[in-house]
């Protein structure tokens, strides 16, 4: 309250107030509402994690430097990934053709061969 | 964003082109054994470091070996077949049974000892050291593979039961 109001007229203020009454229901559904409303407002927590993102794309990345280090680590895990799994494929495929080896020897040997 | 994002993509692109190269190259030994026409055979050249003249060799020895095998596989199976007829006529060992056994041990005595035989065969045919090494570990994946049995009566903890999964291939 401002110090220089007139305090009759606040007086009248308060009366009338006091006086109105709201008679017009909620609109259906009215808390439902208020709930998603909240759950909207708290939902910016998820999307700044996307903003941040897309802000680390658009402007960290550009930089050359971050490009060529993110491009080149990309590509030495992508190397070293592909030719781990290839000795773990070749060796799989080695001991299967060991294996076919000995039972095509040995008439008694049904089981698979030790390494 | 776009020249980012262009970033982003090139580093995936690049990461995934790096993955299928060097699995593809890695394989290609191992691919081009398992499409060929004897890949066990393929196997053995690489593994024994043969040269071409000697996995001919080994190969015609292979080749000459199989049909002897598969003989004796026949034979097997047919003793097979009959001692189970045998034994499900009767619950005691016949005479006939006693002998169809001592057949079967003779056969596959048989089998071992050609089965040796080739191995030494191949062993000749082969490097000196690789031969010796060869030797060894075929011996072992075949004929000298029965030895856990003994162990396992000396252990004491084993069950006298022989294992009825043995089979002769076909």
């Amino acid at each position: 309250m401002k110090p220089n109001q007139n305090p009759d007229s606040d007086e009248r203020l308060r009366k009338v107030l006091r006086e109105w009454v709201v008679d017009t229901p909620l609109p259906p559904r009215f808390q439902d509402q208020v709930w998603k409303r909240i759950a909207r407002a708290e939902a910016p927590s998820e999307s700044s994690f996307w903003s941040k993102l897309a802000r680390l794309v658009e402007v960290v990345l550009p930089r050359p430097r971050i490009a060529f280090s993110y491009v080149a680590a990309l590509l030495v895990l992508g190397v070293t990934a592909g030719s781990v799994t290839a000795q773990i494929k070749s060796s799989q495929l080695d001991a299967t053709l060991r294996a076919r080896y000995v039972q095509a020897v040995d008439p008694y040997r049904t089981d698979s061969p030790q390494p | 964003m776009k020249k980012g994002g262009l970033i982003l993509l090139l580093g995936l692109l690049l990461g995934t082109a790096g993955f299928s190269g060097f699995y593809y190259l890695g394989i290609a030994p191992c691919r081009s054994m398992m499409h060929g026409p004897q890949p066990e055979l393929a196997w053995l050249k690489k593994e024994f470091a043969l040269s071409d003249t000697e996995f001919a060799r080994i190969t015609a020895l292979h080749e000459a070996y199989m049909p002897q095998c598969a003989e004796r596989c026949r034979v097997t199976e047919q003793q097979n077949r009959k001692l189970k007829e045998l034994l499900a006529k009767d619950a005691t060992i016949t005479p006939e049974i006693q002998s169809l056994l001592t057949e079967r041990a003779k056969n596959r005595a048989q089998c071992e000892a050609e089965m040796l035989k080739h191995f030494q065969e191949v062993s000749r045919a082969m490097s000196p050291g690789q031969g010796r090494r060869y030797l060894a570990w075929v011996q072992e994946q075949t004929v000298l593979r029965g030895q856990g049995m003994e162990n396992r009566h000396k252990t004491g903890g084993g069950s006298h039961m022989m294992d009825m999964t043995e089979e002769p291939h076909m």
